[in-house]
Parts: C-alpha cells; sequence; structure tokens
C-alpha cells in the first residue's frame, strides 16, 4: 500500500475530492475523517458521477441494528454538526480493481464518534454500476466538510514474491 | 518515496470457473496477511465460501454479522468462513481477509472477514482456527457453485 495523496481542509468547504487518480495499481483504499457542517449523511461520487450507484448497509446505532438499502451515492455518516466538539467520524472505502472494465464494487466501513447516546456504525456492501475506470473520487455531507476534516488516498498494487504459488 | 506496506505475495485472475483457490508456499517473513478477492459467484441457491488454513477443514469456528438490506442478523459457525450469507448472486462482490500473527506457533490463527455483495449482503466475521501451526497455505473453497470467470485474489504480507 503506498500514500498517493493527503489532504486537510483548511476551511469548510463542500468536498474533498482527489483528481488525475494514477491508474498504476490495482485497488484504492480511501480513509477520510470528516465532520459535516449540517446532517451526517456521507456520499461518494466516482469520476463525477452520483448515478448509478445502489447499496446494502448495516447499522448499528449502539441499542439495535437494522440494514436497509439504497440506490443513491449514500454512504455511511460523518460526524454531523451535533455531535460532541471537536470529534470527527471516522471512515474507510476499499475499491478493487478500480481501472478494471467491470462495474466497481465497494467496501465501507464507517462510524460517528460522539460523546452522547446517539451514534451510528455501518457497513456498506456498495456498487457503482459503470464499466470506466475510477479516475477521480470525491466525498461530501448533507452539508459541507468542516473545517480539518481530512482523507487519504492509498494505492495497492498486486504482484508476486516468487515463491508463494497460487492456483 | 513512499513507503510500501503491503507486499504483494501473489495473485490470480480466473480464465476458468474455479470452486477452490488456494495460495501455497507462503513465507513466514511478515506479520500479517491481507487477502483480498473480487469476484462473481453465481449461485441458484443458499450457499457458503469456506476460508481454510493449511486444507484443514476441521478446528474451525467463526462468528458474524450481516445485513441484507432489510434486516441485520448475527450468527455462529463450526468452520471458518469467506462467505456465510449465501444466495442468489450475479454481481462482483468484494472480500477482504485480515489474518493476524499468521505464522505464529503459540497461539490460534484469527482473522477478519468484510464479505459484500452490494445485490445481497454486507458481512464482517471473525474466524478462529483453534490450531498453533503457522499457516503456510490459505484456501477459499465454494460450497457448491464455482467462482466465474474474471474474478480475482490477491495475497499481501504485512511486516510489523
Amino acid at each position: 500500500m503506498k500514500l498517493i495523496q493527503h489532504q486537510e481542509l483548511s476551511s469548510s468547504q463542500a468536498s474533498i475530492t482527489f483528481s488525475s487518480i494514477p491508474q498504476t495499481y490495482t485497488d484504492l483504499l480511501l480513509v477520510v475523517s470528516a465532520r459535516s457542517t449540517t446532517g451526517n449523511d456521507a456520499f461518494v461520487t466516482f469520476n463525477g458521477s452520483t448515478a448509478n450507484f445502489t447499496s446494502r448497509h448495516l447499522e448499528g446505532t449502539g441499542s439495535s441494528a437494522g440494514s436497509f438499502s439504497r440506490t443513491d451515492n449514500f454512504a455511511g455518516w460523518f460526524n454531523a454538526s451535533g455531535a460532541t466538539a471537536n470529534t470527527f467520524g471516522s471512515w474507510a472505502m476499499y475499491v478493487p480493481n478500480y481501472t478494471s472494465a467491470n462495474n466497481k464494487s465497494f467496501s465501507i466501513d464507517s462510524v460517528t464518534e460522539n460523546n452522547a447516546t446517539t451514534t451510528r456504525q455501518f457497513i456498506t456492501a456498495g456498487l457503482w454500476s459503470n464499466t470506466s475506470a475510477i479516475t477521480s473520487i470525491a466525498v461530501s455531507t448533507s452539508g459541507n466538510m468542516a473545517q480539518y476534516s481530512s482523507a487519504t488516498l492509498y494505492g495497492v498494487l498486486k504482484g508476486s514474491d516468487g515463491v508463494t504459488t497460487v492456483s | 518515496m513512499p513507503t510500501n506496506t503491503y507486499t504483494p505475495l501473489a495473485t490470480i485472475t480466473l480464465t476458468g470457473t474455479d470452486s477452490e483457490i488456494v495460495f501455497t508456499s507462503i513465507p513466514s517473513s511478515y506479520r500479517d496477511l491481507i487477502l483480498v478477492a473480487n469476484f462473481a459467484h453465481t449461485a441458484n441457491a443458499e450457499e457458503v465460501i469456506y476460508l481454510r488454513f493449511n486444507s484443514d477443514s476441521s478446528n474451525g469456528s467463526m462468528v458474524g454479522m450481516r445485513g441484507n438490506g432489510s434486516s441485520g442478523a448475527s450468527y455462529t459457525g463450526t468452520s471458518m468462513f469467506f462467505s456465510y450469507a449465501g444466495g442468489i448472486s450475479t454481481s462482483n462482490g468484494n472480500a477482504i481477509v485480515q489474518i493476524q500473527d499468521y505464522s505464529a506457533t503459540d497461539k490460534h490463527k484469527t482473522s477478519l472477514v468484510r464479505c459484500d455483495i452490494s445485490t445481497l449482503k454486507t458481512e464482517a466475521m471473525a474466524n478462529r482456527w483453534a490450531s498453533t501451526a503457522a499457516v503456510t497455505s490459505i484456501s477459499v473453497v465454494c460450497q457448491s457453485t464455482p467462482f466465474a470467470i474474471g474474478s480475482t485474489f490477491s495475497l499481501y504480507g504485512v511486516i510489523a
């Protein structure tokens, strides 16, 4: 796994975007520490597109668990503006084979950090039904991404060590 | 130059359907292993996919949780699983398996699995292999229906 780029917001803005993603890796890992200026909902965009996303989610609230499906680019939760001050949600997305000519599946784990009874943890199975290689990724929220929100993009490259075999 | 923290060990892209993927001759020089799969598995009924170490189909146990888009569930098993909640699926899925201290000979081996198929489920599992032997091979075994052509499986070593 190699670092591609890290961004941290010096002021709130609509999204954190990674553009011109190198096409030289096999998989991508995006790790985000984020807070919204309004509500919790997190969204992901590939190549500027919010279309053709589907997902299934398992949600835990600390007192109950539930599951739901979405047909938009919803991608879990970040900390909302009403969460405990100076706390940011943790969010990570893994996208295998992001340059392939297949539809793009992805996995997300996210949790909000809140010193209160209202918090959420999600695991997410996502699919972008688009055969284009992913060249840009943006994360956003229902409001703006708050100051000091950060995101780090890593590339993972498959290969062989010449010793391990697979069949 | 960024440091590479995942060392690629082996990878395969299926050119024909296959019911069992096996990584062998895994070196003992890493701390942990990461197995990443991007796969299609067209099952006609509830089917599971097993995870095995050193070809051992015994000595496994697991606890898992799943969301299918309408309800959540938690379950246990007496094998190790790569995917527990099966069903009809024609879309690509992901699985990430993290195996901690795989070469240690003083402990049982634990692994964490995230298995996601967006048309079917999102799933997280914890497996235990009740053996103190070092892991030298990893098998992903379909219960019945094989993995589809184009499915990929890649193994990485992580240095402590």
